[in-house]
This record gives structure tokens, sequence and C-alpha cells, in this order.
């Protein structure tokens, strides 16, 4: 199975990752992925939910905190500043303190609450996932891809998501009983009108934001999640156990990419013993996952003479990763 | 006309004692759980100001803003000494 027919046979596979241990490749796959599918004819959007991107490093392009960029026609690059957004953010709810009770400024202990609550380590992650959603429900693109953080972080996102998620269903279940009970004192009290609860409904559209979000993330008709590794041990037994954590999870596991092959050919050639052995290493590694993985293993994709920064190198490794004409 | 407005005060006072020997226990019922319930949900969303941090902080941010008014008697009752009498009140 391959990495392009894995594409043509699921088209409505819209939402394309790549997890993996942190610096195996997942940036570079993401950008090549959607430089590939913006040379088919897709509008496609890579987006980095990572605080510490590296999109604007592999298109050599500054991106940060713009929005989505437009590189070439068709593909679209964003990374979102978390910072800013949580700024912004915390203006949005002074403003709103000030204008539903008329104050000139925030009384200081609720001032206090805004500023600790954004220096939470959780904070930047919440931000950049909620943003996701406005990404993601805006649905301008045909293509999706999430340029994902490393795997911990990944898990933690996802395991976030169900914890909110059921934990938002346990507030709102309360308020809702609060509700019955000012109705039934309203209704003793002879009065007609009752004020709606507004939060109430802030709670029903921040549970639908973390469910639009983390169903995405657990949606096997939409999603395509994709591992990468390279023929290391460490890498794989990771590997291993993150397959298993995200099986747990329902994260719908379209396959692995192998990264960092050496060039078996090299072997041919009058080469130092310490490449000999890499390869040798490489080559045991390689069995190894062809023997976990079977032909879910979609592509191996060779160590390249140079790093990959800039279009001509981001197409020469979309042409490894789905073959040259596709 | 005067005759009509007599019947309907009466019947308007008939009706508010009618709520005063059966509902107005009730009503205060209520509202009490009512206000235990606000107490409640206000530790569960805005845990964090009295340092029990519970829903994640991006969003109990969100609920600020309709808290407010709130936040300075919850404290106050969360935070207060508690004795026998509480459990007569």
């Amino acid at each position: 199975m391959s990495l392009a027919r894995i594409f043509q046979e699921n088209p409505e596979r819209r939402y394309i990752m790549f997890g993996g241990k942190g610096g195996l490749g997942k940036t570079t796959f993401s950008a090549a992925t959607a430089y590939w599918l913006a040379q088919q004819g897709y509008r496609a959007l890579v987006f980095s939910v990572d605080p510490q991107a590296s999109l604007s490093d592999i298109f050599q392009q500054d991106i940060f905190g713009k929005g989505a960029v437009e590189i070439i026609p068709n593909l679209f690059a964003q990374e979102i500043d978390a910072d800013r957004r949580i700024r912004e953010y915390q203006d949005e709810i002074r403003q709103k303190i000030r204008d539903m009770y008329g104050l000139e400024k925030v009384p200081d202990e609720i001032e206090d609450y805004i500023q600790a609550a954004a220096a939470e380590p959780a904070m930047e992650e919440s931000a950049i996932f909620d943003q996701v959603v406005d990404i993601v429900v805006g649905g301008e693109y045909d293509y999706y891809i999430y340029d994902l953080v490393p795997l911990g972080h990944a898990l933690y996102y996802l395991s976030m998501a169900s914890v909110y998620d059921q934990w938002i269903q346990k507030i709102t279940k309360l308020r809702e009983e609060m509700e019955e009970y000012a109705q039934v004192a309203a209704l003793l009290q002879r009065e007609d009108e009752m004020e709606e609860d507004k939060i109430l409904a802030e709670l029903q559209d921040i549970r639908y934001r973390i469910s639009t979000s983390s169903s995405i993330l657990t949606d096997r008709e939409k999603t395509a999640f994709f591992f990468v590794l390279v023929p290391e041990e460490m890498v794989l037994v990771d590997t291993k156990k993150a397959a298993g954590l995200f099986a747990k999870f329902q994260v719908p596991i379209s396959g692995y990419i192998v990264n960092r092959v050496l060039p078996p050919e090299l072997e041919a050639q009058e080469i130092p013993e310490y490449l000999r052995h890499r390869i040798h290493m490489q080559k045991k590694y390689l069995a190894e996952i062809d023997r976990l993985f079977g032909n879910e293993v979609l592509a191996r994709i060779p160590e390249f003479e140079r790093d990959i920064t800039g279009l001509d190198m981001i197409q020469r490794m979309a042409e490894a990763m789905f073959g040259g004409a596709a | 006309m005067t005759e009509k407005k007599r019947k309907g005060s009466l019947w308007e006072t008939a009706k508010s004692i009618l709520y005063g020997m059966a509902g107005h226990d009730m009503a205060r019922f209520a509202l009490k759980t009512r206000g235990s319930m606000e107490h409640l949900f206000i530790l569960i969303t805005m845990g964090d100001l009295l340092g029990v941090p519970i829903l994640p902080p991006y969003y109990s941010l969100r609920l600020l803003p309709y808290v407010v008014p709130q936040i300075s008697t919850w404290k106050r009752r969360m935070l207060r000494e508690r004795d026998l009498t509480d459990a007569l009140a």
C-alpha cells in the first residue's frame, strides 16, 4: 500500500495528521503533503498546533501569527500565535466585564484572577486547541493538515479533550438543575418572566467547541493519522507504546512512514565502517518494523543529503513520499 | 365596576394567603437550593480563585464575567468557619 493510494482511495479523509516523537520529520511531512495536495489541485492548509512551530523555517518565510498565508497557489500555511491569542482573549474578557457592569476598570480581585489564569501552563495548549475549532469549522479548504505536537503533547491533547468534554457535560447538567429550581420558585411566586441563563449558553458553546475538535481527531471517516518513525530501537519502542495509547483514544491510525532510511545501495560502494554499521543497524530495525506493522508501512523515505527547507527540497520530499507522477 | 375590583382584590388576597401558607416555604427552599448550587457552580468553575483548579482556566475565564457580582459573597461563604448553628439555618 502506498501513501498516494491511501489518499486516492479515501477521498473523504480530509484531516491529515502526522504524529511521532519530536524531531523525526513531522513538520517536513506535513509541508510536503500539503505541497503534493496543492499540486493535485486541492486547496490545502497546513497549520501548526505546536507553540514551538517550525513551518516558518521550512517554508523559509515568516508566517508566525499572520493567519493563513498562501505559499504557492492552493497551498496555505498557518502558525498560531498562542501568546497573542491569549492576550486578545484576556482583553475580550475585561471588556465584557466592564460593559456588563458599567465599570471603569475591572475590580482588582478579578484582574488578579485573569492574570493568574493566563500564566497556567495548559493555557497555551487550550488557546491553540480552541483556535483549531475556528480554522476547521470555517471549511474553507479541501484538506487540513495538522502539524502535530510531539507524541506526549498529542496524547495530552486527546485526553484533555475527553476530560473537558465529560467535565463540561457534568457542569452543564448542574446548571440545568439550577434552572429547574429557579423555575419552581418563579412559578410559586407567580413571576412570569425568567432571565435566560447566559452561563448555560456559554457552557453549551464551550462543549460544542471541545467536542468538535476532539471528534475530528477520532473520526475514522474523515481523519487520517500517520505515525512517523525512524529505524532506531528507542523510537520503535516508543512508537509501539504510543500506537497502543492512540488506539485507546480511538484515533484511527492510517499507517506508518519510516523516515531517515540510509540508501541501501550505499553498501555496495566504498564506504567507511561507521556508515556500514549504521546501515546494518537500520536493516535490523527495518525488518522489525515490517514484522510489527506489515503492510501498514506506507513509505520509506531516504535520508537526504541536506536539510529539507525551501520549496525545492519540499518538492523532492513530496516525490519521495508520493512518487513522482502520482 | 367597583364590585368587580373588590372581588378581584379579594381573590388576590386569598391567593396571597394561600401562597403564604403553602407556597412560600417551598419557594424559599427552592431559592435556597438554587443559591447553594450557585455557590457549588462557582466553586467548580472558578475554583482557582481559592487555589483549587478544576475547570481548565481558558474556559473558566469565559464564564468569569457572569459571576463577578457573586465572587465576593461566594468567597466569604466558602472560606467561612462553620459551627453548630449552621445546621439549624
